[in-house]
């Protein structure tokens, strides 16, 4: 009897087993749809189809250059071991210790454990994707070195490699925590912690570690600061980890066990006669005036975050293979947290936050136009020339009297080489017709050995009265247009042309009258222009000064060259060349709410190089936000009601188009758009638009496909090559894989950090890099790539600088423009981000970022410009920060005014990964010209409706304007679809199918499973039952 | 013998159920007025769910201690299966996102404290499921047979 109750028991048990399991398998096939993007995405999977009848080649519109995945991957590696050759700065290089010889390649120590676990990537974006079993494997310092033939000291490799766990470091992603034996970024609220080991630990670790260095003396000590998406280096000793005392003043700056490990390769050197080489590893500039004047290290180099071949390109730089012709992109200052940037980057939260509003903080960049180069060699131009209380003690790193040599350490665009060259700027011409300056330079190679060289052609604009009036700043110097030559023999001499956009020298006037009758206009002082060239902003800077009659006697840090000077004299001011933009557009004024003293005036004295010292930036927090700030800040600045005639907005109309009979139609005015736009139909619009993560999704009205985004900017990096790769060998897709090929398990996020790319200061390397991703992106069936990173580096704090390239606009610019122009060849669709002043990772969602309306054009707008203009990218993506008050994705001056109006944007424009349905602005954003959120859902009225209550047809229905505005980002959308090789395949004939996934199976045989576990444990529950009271329970 | 010496395994099975359930829906109503998921809302569905599977599971423990055997009674565990299972999942189902959010874009002491409570909510849910499942196998009463 007793066992017959267990039995009872146990088919109760398993009954409730059973009706759990249904419950959750159940609840899942109900769900599912909402994640189906993401399941699809995660699992390779596909839940519909496009079926295109009669295909040909034909219909494959988009070639590559390579034949198959081999040739591809071997590309990739190539490239990346190139940027390293061309985007390695030698920084120092005393009594010609580099090149190696031969000899010395077979005798090298690596010292500090980032040689042995060095940073090659993002911590989170951009993170190093370790290939291995592929054509293309990645590999790490040791070895590259040894694959190029350097011989390792084995004792002290053995030694760190032994140390292993105490490198250990770890970082929260998404998928849970990743643990890397390198040294990792701080978090947004963490400090920086040294993992170099002391030499205490090292003597312990292997006590005959010294002694091993004679036989191996050539000694490379590896520094590195890592980077990261979401991470933060705090300025000062704030951003240091208070348990470690390690004599170490900013994050950026070294720690004594890093003094020490280079002091060790000193003193080794100073015994067994070798050389010191220190590598910087890191995308964020770091404080290393030490090691300048440090006389026992022999050569210093900055090597960026390599990626994974970069190292290849090192090892050949320093055995002489390749000779370095790499420029810093970045000012390299003594103490990066006595910039005027910096005394405004930080967590500065309102009195009155409201989370719930994602109200938490504000950026107040006061520092105006003055970042990076622009400031140092500014206010050293006004020390020399004795102007605006430039050398007063405001800002200076050492206190007392400004000066230049305690200021920085390395400027902005130098780089030496193995040769020596001489650059001659020949010619100089203006033409304000043509909106061009246009440069001849002469370059002769007058050293010993065949190398490349920069011309880097600077200007000096004037500064006027009408500025110091008007609170128009001008740079005493900045980077116009740059060339890169051929590799010159020894002796040989190349003229080079370099031509730059005029308006790169225009400067914005928010006083000014304009061709829109309005205020705002790009503005040319009447005055004596000045262009040179120079190997870095501060070379070019003194031989303005000497043009201008300066001398070392009136402080210059040396004397300049005035014979590499043009002029080019400006009679009248001019405020009509740059009054429109390229497509005809009148500027105005656009961009007067980020100046905080519109919102609270008098708030902020911004710095103006009239007066250094009486506005050197003070830090701006604790500020209350007026009542009109909260209520922008609430994010509900559209509303949507009844208004226009909303049965003129076609929808869902029957003219028999697809999107591929557009295919490649360019002109967006060609009334076959709006035909089959008018097919559409406003729930697909709607739906499109709120749920637009990680692809575009089919529309079934016009058949246009889904195309799969993709992060970088160190390549394709979301998925691997294999992932959507065409494998069906039936197909008329001359890019079909072999399934069992090797390399469709390669993943693309090996390319080197975008601060390497820009160090390059070669836009065809850049371009290169376009044709690599373009290639990748045929094979892989990837269209849509986020990877062309165009904030600017403000300041090196942010942990996120290496997915930017510089902290110059104009360098920037053309990086970017010829790496999407080229890729766009291949019809793939790279993204400018994030669209703008994405400045700090700190409270991204929500910081308002305050600044003028010319930083705001002149710097971080105008690295993005040319990517519209010139390479006409099809792709943006927005900003997570506000701009002003303004949610980022709601700002219409800025979207749809600037980028849409001025600059003539007519692709799909993407938010960042937002996903609060309050701050995700949907509404604004679709009025504000963005096509599609990062949210995903499933593809109903009622899904989309849960997340944005007022996003129901009832409502939009009777809004016409919005109505218009949805099928304006719809075309947009589609337009840049059409243009892409994401329609590669497609014919008239393609329609949507919807597919079983195996999931979808797997889901539903798993529900029968234990629907039959849960009814037969019933059954046997209630048979024990009958049994029990028939024997006499 | 005392109420307690007379309650076997199910019974404790059972009111760790009642417990964990209980911490769920209270960590999930804290979770739904922090500051980062007050915009999500309040789902309504996974209270009810969570208020009737604590109402039957004390019904199932009362019931069986003043009642014994009875189908009825047996019938309560499949069902609370049933309604703390769909409520576990439409609370982790409306979280995820966020989840994945906070740790990769927005993480900062704010951002995961507001995640912690959604975390141990989740958690106690599922805690719930799998300590009603084990108790279902188990006699509420000692003297039960």
């Amino acid at each position: 009897m007793k066992e017959k109750k267990t039995k009872r028991r146990v088919w109760r048990g398993a009954a409730t087993t059973g009706t759990s399991l249904l419950a959750l398998t159940m609840s899942a096939s109900m769900i599912i749809d909402t994640f189906r993007t993401d399941i699809d995405k995660f699992l390779g999977t596909q839940s519909t189809k496009m079926i295109t009848e009669n295909q040909t080649e034909d219909d494959y519109t988009y070639k590559s250059d390579y034949g198959s995945t081999t040739e591809l991957l071997d590309a990739i590696e190539d490239l990346g071991e190139r940027m390293n050759e061309e985007g390695t700065v030698l920084l120092k290089n005393s009594n010609h210790a580099l090149p190696l010889s031969e000899d010395e390649t077979q005798k090298v120590t690596f010292l500090g454990f980032s040689s042995y676990y060095p940073v090659q990537g993002g911590d989170f974006g951009s993170s190093l994707a370790e290939n291995r079993g592929t054509d293309a494997d990645t590999v790490d310092m040791v070895q590259a070195f040894e694959a190029k033939g350097y011989t390792l000291n084995p004792t002290v490799m053995d030694m760190y490699q032994n140390m292993k766990e105490e490198f250990k470091s770890e970082a929260v992603l998404p998928w849970g925590v990743t643990t890397y034996y390198r040294a990792t970024a701080p978090s947004i609220d963490g400090t920086f912690t040294s993992l170099e080991p002391t030499q205490a630990a090292l003597d312990a670790a292997e006590p005959t570690w010294k002694d091993s260095m004679n036989d191996y003396n050539i000694l490379i000590v590896t520094i590195a600061r890592a980077a990261g998406e979401n991470a933060n280096y705090t300025p000062g000793e704030a951003g240091v980890n208070p348990e470690q005392h390690l004599n170490q003043a900013d994050p950026l700056g070294l720690s004594d066990t890093e003094r020490a490990t280079i002091e060790a390769a000193v003193q080794a050197k100073e015994k067994n006669g070798g050389k010191v080489i220190v590598l910087l590893n890191n995308a964020s500039a770091m404080e290393i005036d030490e090691i300048k004047h440090n006389t026992g290290v022999d050569a210093l180099l900055e090597i960026g975050l390599p990626g994974g071949y970069g190292f290849y390109g090192v090892a050949d730089v320093l055995s002489g293979e390749a000779n370095p012709s790499g420029h810093l992109s970045d000012t390299y200052a003594v103490d990066n947290s006595a910039s005027p940037a910096a005394q405004n980057y930080g967590n500065y939260a309102w009195v009155n936050a409201d989370p719930a509003y994602s109200i938490n903080s504000e950026i107040v960049e006061a520092e105006s136009i003055y970042t990076g180069y622009k400031y140092y060699e500014t206010r050293y131009a006004d020390t020399v020339l004795g102007q605006g209380n430039a050398a007063d003690d405001a800002g200076s790193s050492a206190g007392g009297a400004w000066r230049y040599d305690n200021e920085v350490s390395y400027p902005f665009g130098f780089g030496l080489s193995y040769t020596t060259f001489d650059q001659r700027l020949d010619s100089l011409k203006v033409d304000l017709e043509e909106k061009t300056v246009t440069a001849e330079v002469t370059v002769t190679n007058t050293g010993d050995v065949a190398g490349k060289d920069v011309v880097q052609l600077y200007t000096s604009v004037p500064y006027t009265d009408y500025d110091r009036e008007h609170l128009v700043e001008k740079s005493a110097v900045q980077l116009l247009a740059y060339e890169k030559t051929e590799e010159l023999a020894p002796g040989e001499s190349v003229t080079v042309t370099v031509t730059a956009d005029a308006q790169d020298m225009a400067s914005w006037d928010s006083t000014a009258a304009n061709e829109a009758d309005t205020k705002g206009n790009y503005i040319l002082d009447a005055g004596e222009y000045y262009f040179t060239v120079g190997n870095g902003s501060h070379e070019a800077v003194n031989n303005v000064l000497a043009a201008q009659g300066c001398s070392e006697a009136d402080g210059m840090t040396e004397a300049g060259d005035k014979s590499n000077v043009k002029t080019w004299n400006l009679a009248k001011m001019d405020t009509t060349t740059f009054a429109h933009t390229k497509n005809g557009t009148a500027v105005e004024n656009q961009l007067q709410d980020m100046d905080l003293n519109e919102h609270i005036p008098g708030t902020v004295t911004y710095l103006t190089r009239n007066d250094w010292s009486g506005t050197f930036p003070v830090t701006y927090k604790e500020l209350t936000a007026t009542d009109e700030m909260l209520a922008e800040m609430q994010n509900d600045t559209y509303e949507i009601k009844e208004q226009g005639d909303s049965e003129a907005v076609t929808f869902g109309a029957d003219n028999g188009l697809v999107l591929a009979d557009l295919k490649g139609t360019v002109d967006i005015e060609d009334e076959k758009w709006a035909e089959l736009m008018d097919q559409i139909t406003l729930e697909e619009c709607m739906i499109r638009t709120g749920f637009g993560g990680t692809s575009t999704k089919p529309i079934e009205s016009i058949s246009s496909p889904e195309a799969v985004q993709n992060d970088g900017p160190n390549g394709i990096n979301s998925y691997t090559l294999g992932q959507y790769a065409n494998k069906d060998t039936s197909s008329a897709d001359p890019y079909v894989t072999d399934a069992n090929d090797k390399n469709l398990n390669y993943k693309f996020g090996t390319m080197c950090n975008e601060t390497v790319i820009a160090q390059t200061f070669s836009k065809e390397l850049a371009a290169e890099f376009g044709n690599v991703v373009g290639n990748y992106s045929i094979w892989s069936n990837l269209p849509i790539f986020w990877g062309a990173g165009t904030n600017l580096h403000r300041t090196p704090y942010n942990a996120r600088n290496h997915e930017y390239y510089s902290e110059d606009a104009v360098l920037t610019a053309y990086q970017a423009a010829s790496y999407i122009a080229a890729g766009k060849e291949y019809g793939v669709l790279i993204a400018p981000k994030h669209f703008a002043f994405n400045d700090t990772e700190i409270n991204r969602s929500g910081i308002a970022t305050f600044m003028t309306e010319q930083k705001a054009r002149e710097n971080e707008l105008r690295g993005t410009q040319a990517a519209v203009e010139d390479a006409e990218t099809l792709a943006m993506m927005t900003t997570f920060n506000r701009i002003g008050c303004t949610a980022g994705n709601a700002h219409y001056g800025l979207l749809m005014n600037i980028l849409r109006g001025e600059w003539g944007f007519k692709g799909l424009m993407s938010e960042d990964f937002i996903q609060d349905a309050n701050y995700s602005v949907l509404k604004e954003a679709v009025h504000c010209g963005v096509t599609m959120t990062c949210n995903t859902g499933d593809s109903t009225m009622e899904a989309v409706s849960t997340k944005w209550d007022y996003w129901t047809t009832e409502n939009v229905s009777k809004d016409a304007e919005l109505m218009k505005d949805l099928k304006n980002v719809m075309t947009w959308q589609n337009y840049a679809l059409a243009n892409s090789n994401a329609m590669d395949g497609l014919n008239q004939t393609s329609h949507i199918e919807d597919v079983r996934t195996w999931y979808d199976n797997a889901l539903t045989g798993t529900a029968a499973a234990f629907s039959v576990l849960t009814l037969a444990a019933l059954a046997m529950y209630f048979k024990g039952m009958k049994k029990n009271k028939q024997g006499g329970m | 013998m005392g109420f307690i010496k007379k309650q076997s395994a199910g019974f404790y099975f059972m009111v760790l159920t009642v417990i964990a359930a209980l911490a769920g829906m209270v960590f999930y109503m804290i979770n739904c007025n922090t500051d980062y998921f007050r915009n999500l809302g309040m789902n309504t569905i996974i209270i009810v769910l969570l208020t009737a599977a604590i109402v039957l599971e004390i019904v199932y423990i009362v019931g069986y201690t003043k009642m014994g055997v009875n189908p009825v009674m047996d019938m309560i565990p499949l069902v609370n299966g049933v309604l703390l299972m769909v409520a576990f999942a439409l609370f982790a189902s409306a979280r995820v996102n966020s989840v994945a959010t906070i740790l990769s874009f927005e993480r900062n002491a704010q951002t995961m404290a507001d995640l912690s409570s959604a975390i141990v909510g989740m958690v106690c849910c599922l805690t719930a499921v799998i300590l009603n499942i084990a108790g279902s196998f188990f006699k509420v009463v000692k003297d039960e047979e």
